[in-house]
């Protein structure tokens, strides 16, 4: 990680463009033949994938059961709209910190592991929370799920907004992927953001250099599963509704390969690139085909042996190479993330 | 107590299933340190290998495809017991093939990897034989049930666990009492060395592989007619091989078997008090272990811990 000036920086060119792109999307999504609700999900993912990262790429902790932490807080967003008040903020808040516990109780375990063991004990965590929400059926439905989940008003104080229509909701959660969006840049930029990624790097000579590895670990875990969670409960009120299926191995796996498609190891925006490329191939080939996940599968595979930094690696490598070619032979690179 | 022993002889026989279940991967995560996501679309794999093989339609021309349903079903059972696994072992060849590049590197793109080759699987089997239930057809001597003390059993299930004390006892016997084992073990433990001796370790990989390849076949066909055949019965099936390897620590054959009788008996005893979520006894007796035992019953360090 270099320090380049726009790391320090709380809103980058990149993330404006980003804004701009993705605030004209309701205009011209109908006429590329897309539907718009897929701008919906994929701004939500993409807040998923972000928070997922957090672990993944940042701080180098492969979690395969992530999918329960954003099924907590869909479930939880519901419970706090039937059960406490329906209010958006309070359900949003009801999300975040339900997420938040169920880190932490998963974190207790297994923020001392790390590698493949790590990854083979959140699998195992994973399907406890997925077990649980199929069939605790009082709580969440079982099965069936949790129905009826309404897209709450947005109250602003002196303003309301209603986002029961898509293109509402759509700007409603695009302004909260802006927030999410410089919080986690200024996380993962931030002197605790470099302590994750020398934990990612080497935990032995972070540990060594004085830091307390597992409580920076725990703490991750928290936050990516509290912004996990958040975008479960995004996801909860986009549906309508909260289904156990979300937390199950293969949507957890899913997620994982959404983030390194995309590049998630070596770029911040990695995960968002790969969220629009898997849900608009979902879209497009599953349209062409019933065998999309044959292709995709395939693609996957070809990816993680020939090209494991993802796209936004590779963009970056031909950026690179196009550099040194046109200008003066350059050093090579060591910039590893960058925005 | 007389009351339980239906259930704890329940939990014994879904012990040593699941044990077969956990033994290929197991071989694979403990001597190549390679956690392969695709074992239970391989699991299912085999089973839907057998179906083909045993079924009333099996894949061949049809003047040849009704000699072979002439065939007594005993013997097309048993041909496809041994013959599923050996075409599933070619896929494992395939996939061997990819995960070289993996080796080596952060174990993250062995377990990616797998992943994806899991995806393709279970998409294939979709495609090839629909998402509906099948039922894979056994021999009339192996089915039916019998009376034993007051309570009706069924046959298959313990024709399956015997199965599957065979193949574990095997798998023991190879990696124990055979230099193949040796090596195998001398290869997990420091490959360098090994090649230094002369052991032709890329070779000793694949095999290494297949084995734990037609083992999740083997255990796809024993298990397929208690559970039944649908394209997600891999995912149902892998799930608890992982959480007996962490339970029983992994690299430790005998540390992955009795976590499989554990998680077996936990399972079936839980089940007679509450049947609804007798399956989450597992993970609770995961969590109860490794708070106490980080590594599992049995685990050593593991180079995968780095």
């Amino acid at each position: 990680m270099t320090g380049t000036s726009s790391d320090a920086r709380l809103i980058t060119p990149t993330m404006l463009g980003t804004w701009l792109v993705l605030a004209t999307v309701p205009l011209w999504i109908s006429a590329v033949g897309l539907y718009p609700y897929i701008g919906v999900e994929i701004v939500i993912w993409s807040i998923y994938a972000l928070a997922f990262n957090l672990l993944l790429g940042t701080s180098g902790l492969p979690s395969f059961g992530h999918g329960a932490f954003f099924g907590v807080g869909a479930y939880a967003f519901g419970l706090t709209q039937f059960n406490i008040a329906a209010n958006i903020w309070v359900s949003l808040a009801g999300a975040l910190l339900a997420g938040a516990f169920a880190g932490l109780l998963v974190g207790l375990f297994i923020a001392h592991r790390r590698g493949i063991y790590f990854a083979l004990m959140t699998i195992a965590f994973g399907q406890i929370f997925w077990t649980i929400s199929v069939k605790w059926h009082s709580v969440t439905g079982g099965e069936d799920g949790l129905l009826n989940i309404a897209r709450l008003p947005v109250n602003l104080g002196v303003v309301s907004f209603d986002i029961t229509d898509n293109d509402a909701l759509y700007y409603f959660v695009l302004a909260v992927f802006a927030v999410v969006v410089v919080l986690l840049w200024r996380l993962v930029n931030s002197p605790y953001g470099r302590i994750l990624s020398a934990i990612r790097q080497s935990e032995v000579r972070t540990a060594h250099l004085g830091y307390n590895v597992w409580l920076y670990k725990l703490s991750v875990i928290v936050l990516s599963a509290a912004f996990s969670g958040f975008a479960g409960g995004l996801f909860a009120m986009a549906q309508r509704s909260a289904f156990p299926d979300v937390m199950n191995l293969a949507q957890s796996g899913l997620i994982v390969m959404m983030t390194l498609v995309g590049g998630g190891l070596v770029s911040f925006w990695g995960p968002v690139i790969g969220v629009i490329v898997f849900l608009i191939a979902r879209d497009v080939i599953g349209a062409a085909t019933n065998a999309w996940m044959l292709y995709f599968g395939t693609m996957f595979v070809l990816l993680v042996l020939f090209r494991p930094e993802g796209i936004a690696g590779t963009a970056k490598l031909i950026a690179e190479r196009w550099r040194s070619r046109s200008a003066t032979p350059a050093v090579l690179s060591s910039e590893t993330r960058s925005g | 107590m007389f009351d339980l022993l239906p259930h704890l002889l329940n939990g014994l026989v879904l012990g040593l299933l699941l044990a077969l279940i956990a033994l290929g991967f197991m071989l694979i995560v403990g001597l190549m340190e390679q956690i392969n996501l695709a074992h239970g679309s391989l699991f299912a794999l085999g089973a839907y290998l057998a179906l083909a093989l045993t079924g009333p339609k099996p894949p061949l021309p049809a003047d040849l495809a009704a000699l072979w349903l002439q065939v007594p079903i005993g013997w097309r059972y048993g041909i496809a017991l041994i013959v599923a696994p050996c075409l599933a072992g070619i896929v494992g060849i395939a996939v061997e093939f990819c995960m070289r590049r993996t080796y080596g590197k952060d174990p993250l793109y062995g377990l990616l990897l797998t992943f994806g080759v899991a995806l393709v699987l279970e998409e294939i089997l979709r495609l090839t034989w629909g998402t509906r239930d099948h039922v894979l057809p056994i021999p009339q001597s192996m089915s039916g049930g019998f009376i034993f003390a007051d309570l009706i059993w069924s046959t298959y299930r313990f024709y399956a666990a015997g199965m599957a004390a065979i193949a574990i006892g095997l798998v023991w016997l190879l990696i124990e009492k055979t230099p193949y084992g040796a090596m195998i073990k001398a290869g997990a433990h420091d490959s360098e060395m090994v090649r230094a001796l002369g052991v032709n370790l890329s070779k000793l990989r694949l095999g290494v592989f297949v084995l734990g390849t037609m083992l999740a076949a083997f255990a796809g066909i024993v298990v397929a007619p208690i559970w039944g055949i649908r394209p997600h019965m891999g995912v149902d099936a892998v799930v608890p091989a992982f959480l007996i390897i962490v339970l029983g620590g992994i690299g430790s054959f005998w540390g992955a078997v009795i976590a499989s009788l554990l998680v077996g008996l936990a399972v079936g005893v839980s089940g007679a008090y509450a049947s609804e979520w007798s399956l989450l006894s597992m993970y609770l007796l995961l969590v109860a272990v490794i708070s106490f035992r980080a590594r599992g019953l049995f685990g050593k360090k593991s180079v995968l811990e780095v």
